[in-house]
């Protein structure tokens, strides 16, 4: 497989802040590429420096054989992106947006009408097509900057945290619509979120904290790392418990978080019946689990992906 | 090319989308008609012709300030509909203009067209007024005004465009567009003559393209022809430069000029906006 996009040494400084720290990946063609982090990890700001809307501090990007910094005009041709807020023409209808947006890329003539409605129908808004934008609901709105992110054929889509701001089920429906993309059009596709959940559909997840990525692998790959099963605990009292645990319990490692204690090891199945027998303070409850992105992230940085924020 | 259209075209579509704005902005030269056009027309007659006593009854000062309150609309219009940069940052279009491969320059030039053509249209319907004012201009010389009512429009725009790429919020760009567009007004020959101006004034009535535009427009609409050198004079239309008087043909120049510097100066901002 051939890279797509590669990424080398990058780095960006706003006056004060070092928002993304050089960071070096390579997107290959056809997968759908994931960053995952907190708010303020760097996200967006390497996304909008992909995308020629910011200049790097330093480092180099190219993207389907174009230098990002040289031929920025290729460049824009070549991609397709929804950024994290809103930048549809409300005042103006569905149809209208999708128009203009051909002709700004140059879509020939003769396939605009085709494309439009080509892409309305993988959104599923044929039907909505002459209503005023402003008239949308939040969900609309996205699913439309969806479809027009793709009318030129866009050999990546960037999908900035598309799905911030939606109600749960409006966001597993966008996602939906995502993967059935992904399907119709073996499209490159680059996004980012803070949501666990959707980090996991991604072929490959870039963990990205502070201005830098911690980790770079499938999801599947990222947590057989971790390895074993993760056995969440709470006690009647949770000091003493840790106490005990680290007393009588050499197998494990520890963690405590938002008084939870995680245990993780090799086999639950081997473990959790003398586990339960050695400690004497009452468990109020208990939780086997596979480890999931957010063990990954919290093995790599001591903290849980939302605690951040929200 | 055709971005420069699809940007152009989508100005005008939601300027008539957007009554509200229409109506608005007729207020203010309505306004200025009413106090230069009723009130105080018989005083400026008085002033501006009292040097000639034998003159006074053939010069009319609403004929002569009707083009002037013309030009000031295109001048408030033109300013104010560039000021739709600001609001596509706002509200985020901007980012996908800016995002496609449209040339910068060409994003620039689709802009003051848009708010250009806005201008003249805007100008154009004050015509609407011209019986009720009780003047009575020549049909085919409005019609032949209509391209330099433009071509002021395309320089007043690139100038809001300029200040629109450098200034962040749509109070900030307002508060600067009403510092400038009083003394662009008053120091043009818009509403009188300017000719008798201390140095420095003149200075800026000198590099004002409103001088130039109001200048073209007032011989294009006037029948300057069969009016006598101090008429002429009394209504200020004998700008001389450097000591020589300047045709028609190097005002359109100077317009010209001044808004290609002003759209490529407004490029090198939108450039320098993002990467
Ligand atoms: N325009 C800006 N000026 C200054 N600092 C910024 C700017 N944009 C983002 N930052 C800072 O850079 C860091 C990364 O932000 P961002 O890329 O938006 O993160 P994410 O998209 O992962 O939430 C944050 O600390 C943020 O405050
Ligand atoms: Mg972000």
């Amino acid at each position: 497989m051939s890279s797509i996009i590669s990424v080398k040494d990058l780095t960006k400084t706003y006056k004060k802040v070092d928002a993304v720290k050089g960071i070096n990946f390579e997107v290959e063609e056809g997968e759908i590429f994931g960053f995952l982090g907190p708010n303020g990890a760097g996200k967006s700001t390497t996304i909008n420096m992909i995308c020629t809307m910011l200049k790097p501090t330093s480092g180099s990007i190219v993207i389907n054989g174009y230098d990002v910094k040289k031929s920025k005009d290729k460049v824009r041709g070549s991609i397709g992106i929804i950024f994290q807020e809103n930048t549809l023409d409300e005042k103006l209808t569905a149809y209208e947006n999708l128009m203009l947006h051909c002709r700004f890329y140059q879509v020939p003539k003769s396939e605009r009408d085709e494309r439009i409605q080509e892409v309305l129908e993988i959104v599923d808004l044929i039907d909505e097509q002459k209503q005023r934008v402003e008239t949308f609901s939040g969900g609309m709105k996205r699913r439309l900057e969806i479809a027009r992110g793709l009318l030129h054929y866009p050999r990546v889509l960037f999908l900035d945290e598309p799905t911030v701001g939606l109600d749960p089920q409006t966001r597993a429906h966008l996602w939906e619509y995502i993967l059935k993309l992904k399907e119709k059009k073996g499209i490159t596709m680059f996004l980012t979120t803070h949501y666990l959940d959707e980090a996991e559909i991604s072929d490959r997840v870039a963990i990205m904290d502070q201005g830098n990525i911690i980790a770079i692998d499938s999801p599947k790959a990222l947590k057989d790392q971790l390895g074993g099963d993760i056995i969440e605990l709470s006690t009647e009292d949770n000091d003493q418990a840790l106490k005990e645990i680290s007393e009588k319990v050499k197998e494990a490692e520890v963690t405590v978080n938002d008084d939870i204690i995680h245990l993780k090891v090799a086999s639950s199945d081997a473990f959790i019946s003398s586990f339960i027998k050695t400690l004497d303070i009452p468990i109020t409850s208990l939780n086997i689990r596979k480890p999931t992105l957010n063990d990954v992230f919290l093995a790599f940085t001591g903290r849980k992906i939302g605690q951040t924020s929200e | 090319m055709e971005g420069i259209i699809a940007i152009w075209q989508r100005d005008l579509m939601k300027f008539f989308r957007d009554r509200a704005r229409l109506f608005g902005s007729f207020t203010m030269p309505i306004l200025f008609l009413l106090i230069f056009g009723g009130g105080m027309s018989g005083t400026m007659e008085a002033m501006m012709t009292g040097s000639m006593p034998g003159e006074a009854d053939r010069f009319n000062y609403v004929e002569f300030v009707f083009p002037g309150i013309v030009a000031m609309t295109l001048l408030m219009t033109s300013v104010f509909s560039a000021m739709s940069v600001i609001e596509d940052k706002d509200f985020g279009y901007m980012k996908e203009i800016l995002v496609s491969p449209i040339s910068r320059v060409s994003i620039a030039v689709g802009k003051m067209l848009g708010a250009a053509s806005v201008a003249t249209i805007q100008g154009v319907l004050l015509f609407i007024l011209i019986p009720l004012l009780g003047l009575s201009y020549n049909l085919k010389a409005l019609v032949q005004v209509i391209p330099f009512m433009f071509l002021l429009a395309c320089a007043l725009s690139g100038l809001g465009l300029l200040f629109a790429s450098l200034i962040r919020s749509t109070q900030g760009f307002q508060l600067t567009v009403q510092i400038l567009v009083m003394p662009m007004i008053f120091l043009s020959g818009a509403l009188f003559p300017v000719s008798n101006m201390p140095a420095w004034m003149d200075v800026i009535v000198k590099i004002n393209p409103v001088t130039y535009g109001v200048d073209i427009m007032k011989k294009v609409m006037i029948d300057t022809e069969n009016l006598s050198a101090t008429v002429l004079d009394a209504m200020g239309l004998n700008i001389t430069l450097f000591g020589r008087q300047i045709t028609i043909f190097e005002e359109m120049l100077f317009i010209i000029i001044f808004t290609i510097v002003l759209v490529l100066l407004a490029t090198v901002s939108f450039k320098r906006a993002n990467a």
